[in-house]
């Protein structure tokens, strides 16, 4: 087979047409990994991501101007409902290009409740087990060197061993991490396997055409069957519209992501929703962070943005790990103003940050078309029982700060004292009665807009992502969840994009 | 009669409260407004007063330039959210007033004491909007004096100076703006990650935010 190509922004000079046999919407790690298994299946493909690629060249430092260039509205959208920013990416990569690249296997007990709740019958632990792996090795995908996980990591073990928690290095999509931190802003060292410098070589290897600066705008169907898609060429940055494009497909996946997909189903004349379900049954992670603050220095700059985690609270509804990210983000997240803030924001450097995200099963919302826009309108509300879950969370976050021998902690929540000296203090978190808008959330992970299910009335896809209502519109992407995973998701979404693939080359 | 008079009395008011007496710019700006550079600088310099722990101040960090650069690699609709939000800081003072005399001027005018009284009483307000506002406000701000070079360095986090290999993607992607054709490398450019030295403290720092640059 011969190797594929790229088109950039710059590349194109008028309208265009492409036939392949399957076209992929999103170049994310559901959609990339989509799209290598169809070229290693010999199928033609065209990959299509709104976003540029970029080069370590392209990279921002600084935390708001990279936001403002990777994400999608700026890195500033928001929930309605209740408040709380969400990041999607808009780059060759889609969001793998700025996370922290962790990846954990969905739990067993979650994997069994998704197929007795949502009538699933293949997707057990042992049944995506082969697509874990089948990814894990293609990504390097291994835990993280002690050599990388500086004092800010280590620290978190230290409390975690001190409690008995359980805790372990992450496990990463990463080969040759030297410990930069910046991991939400472009790895500068190259090291990590964002789906840009791994899976998109690889299928443009086997000869894929990828398009860039390209947003899919509208699916071609006629009625029975999607017929491929349509669009725009957008400038990056700007989103400024201007040749249209058209490809026609066999077979169509979109893997967009979660927000993103049920928008462009809608855009298509309300298409796979005959159960009523796209857009509805929106979740999150929602994430709490604290910071504790150390007698001596911790150097927090140095080491792997996410080196340590403990599955400890799982079952509880929690996970913790640790946490870096541009400083400027961190601080964000600090209370007060004025002599106090600049003082605190001295106390960095003998800082470290450590976060949960929470398994929010009752905390639902919904994604909404707006009528002249491509941008979602999202509305999703914190359960009052989740509030609790957090606050437990950020309790247990105190424990292990505390055992690890901080002076101090820092919880940033409305309401109680911005700073805790000592674990009796920092009882309050539990004992005061706390609201969704005391915390300071981040919406981590966005799931089940289009879920599976095994009945075609309670669900848009079945669980090897097929749309019920057109036999040849796949979705890959984390929509398709039909619950949060309590774990990060990306490899749980490669590993079931990775399923996909092998149904779809099965079927064409 | 009266009543046109008193509208034609508020309107001056209004007039002369929104858009005079700002001083000059001392630049040009690509976004932001004569009125917008006074209430950031104002801001600014209650938000991270001169003293304290870390020596730069919020005016060391000139935070309308760096603002101003970030509000033009913004989204249109991003920008007007911003601007709303200066405005309603800048005006808000006439139902949220500061201590002391003459609290109801705008806030770019008021006393630095009056100023740091105002922006604590919108953070520590218990009105949840009140808050967010404040929020907003204060992560811009943050935004801009985290990327200070001076602040990152007397903070120990300022980035690592950090030579990117060369992967098989350089060899597929041009930089943003150019052609595929334009793209430098090829395969004999191609230089292997190096995992052998993790990037301790004390390591070179990134260019831009060594000492030497400042």
């Amino acid at each position: 087979m011969s190797a594929g190509s790229v088109r950039v922004y710059a590349d194109y000079e008028c309208d265009f047409s492409e036939d392949v046999d399957v076209v992929v919407v999103g170049s994310g790690p559901a959609g990339a990994v989509t799209a290598k298994e169809l070229t290693d299946a010999g199928l033609r493909v065209a990959l299509i991501e709104e976003g540029p690629p970029f080069t370590p060249q392209d990279f921002e430092i600084d935390g708001a101007i990279s936001m403002a260039r990777t994400m999608r509205e700026g890195g500033l959208r928001m929930t309605q409902g209740t408040v709380m920013p969400t990041m999607q990416g808009i780059a060759l990569g889609g969001g793998s290009l700025v996370n922290s690249a962790i990846c954990n296997k969905a739990p067993d007990f979650v994997l069994d409740d998704w197929c007795e709740k949502f009538d699933l019958e293949n997707t057990t632990l042992a049944d995506l087990d082969p697509h874990y792996d089948a990814v894990g090795e293609f990504l390097g995908i291994a835990p993280t060197p002690e050599k990388v996980q500086g004092r800010r990591n280590l620290l978190f073990k230290q409390g975690c061993d001190a409690l008995g928690y359980s805790s372990e290095p992450v496990l990463r999509n990463v080969k040759g991490c030297r410990g930069s931190g910046e991991c939400f802003t472009g790895c500068r060292t190259r090291a990590k396997q964002s789906m840009d410098v791994s899976y998109v070589p690889a299928a443009i290897r086997r000869g894929a055409l990828v398009l860039t600066s390209a947003r899919v705008e509208s699916i071609l169907n006629d009625g029975s069957k999607a017929t491929g898609v349509a669009g725009r060429v957008v400038a990056p940055f700007t989103g400024r519209a201007s040749h249209r494009f058209r490809i026609n497909a066999r077979a169509v996946v979109l893997a967009a992501g979660c927000m993103a997909t049920p928008v462009l189903l809608e855009k298509s004349g309300k298409l796979a929703n005959r159960s009523g379900q796209v857009g509805e049954n929106l979740q999150f992670h929602p994430g709490v962070a604290i910071m504790g603050v150390f007698p001596e220095d911790v150097h927090p700059a140095f080491g792997a943005t996410q080196g340590y985690q403990s599955k400890n609270f799982l079952r509880d509804g929690y996970k913790l790990e640790t946490l870096w990210a541009p400083p400027s983000v961190l601080a964000v997240r600090l209370p007060g103003s004025g002599m106090a803030f600049k003082n605190r924001l001295a106390d960095f450097a003998r800082s470290a940050i450590w976060d949960a995200i929470a398994t929010c099963n009752r905390s639902l919302g919904r994604v909404r078309t707006r009528s002249r826009s491509m941008t979602p309108s999202l509305v999703w509300r914190l359960h009052p029982e989740d509030v609790r879950i957090l606050t437990r969370a950020l309790w247990t976050l105190s424990e292990i700060f505390f055992a690890a021998g901080a002076k101090s902690v820092v919880s940033g929540v409305n309401g109680i004292p911005d700073e805790f000296f000592s674990l009796d203090e920092a009882r309050m978190l539990t004992e005061h009665p706390l609201r969704d808008r005391d915390l300071v959330l981040g919406g981590n992970h966005a799931f089940c807009t289009t879920r599976m299910h095994g009945n075609p009335a309670r669900g848009v896809v079945d669980e090897y992502g097929r749309c019920h209502d057109l036999r040849n519109l796949y979705i890959t992407d984390t929509g398709i969840f039909p619950q949060c995973p309590s774990v990060n998701p990306m490899w749980t979404a490669m590993a079931l994009a990775h399923r996909s693939a092998a149904h779809i080359s099965a079927e064409l | 009669m009266v009543l046109w008079l008193i509208v034609c009395a508020l309107a001056a008011w209004l007039l002369i409260r929104i858009g005079f007496g700002y001083p000059p710019l001392a630049h040009g700006y690509q976004v932001l407004r004569r009125n917008e550079v006074a209430l950031l600088a104002s801001v600014s310099e209650a938000m991270f007063p001169p003293g304290g722990h870390i020596p730069s101040s919020g005016l060391d960090a000139n935070l309308p330039d760096y603002i101003d650069r970030w509000m033009s690699v913004s989204s249109k609709q991003t920008r007007v959210l911003m601007h709303l939000l200066y405005f309603l800081i800048e005006h808000a003072t006439v139902i949220f007033p500061a201590p002391g005399r003459a609290g109801r001027r705008r806030f770019s005018a008021l006393d630095l004491d009056q100023r740091v009284a105002v922006l604590q009483g919108w953070g520590e307000s218990s009105l949840y909007l009140r808050r967010l506002v404040f929020v907003s406000l204060r992560s811009i701000l943050t935004m801009g004096y985290f990327a200070h070079p001076p602040v990152l360095r007397q903070l120990g986090v300022a980035p690592f100076a950090i030579e990117s290999p060369i992967c098989e993607a350089d060899l597929l992607y041009p930089r943003i703006g150019a052609r595929s054709t334009d793209i430098a490398y090829t395969a004999d450019d191609l230089t292997t990650v190096r995992d052998d030295a993790p990037l301790l403290p004390g390591s070179p720092l990134h260019p831009d935010f060594s000492e030497e640059q400042s």
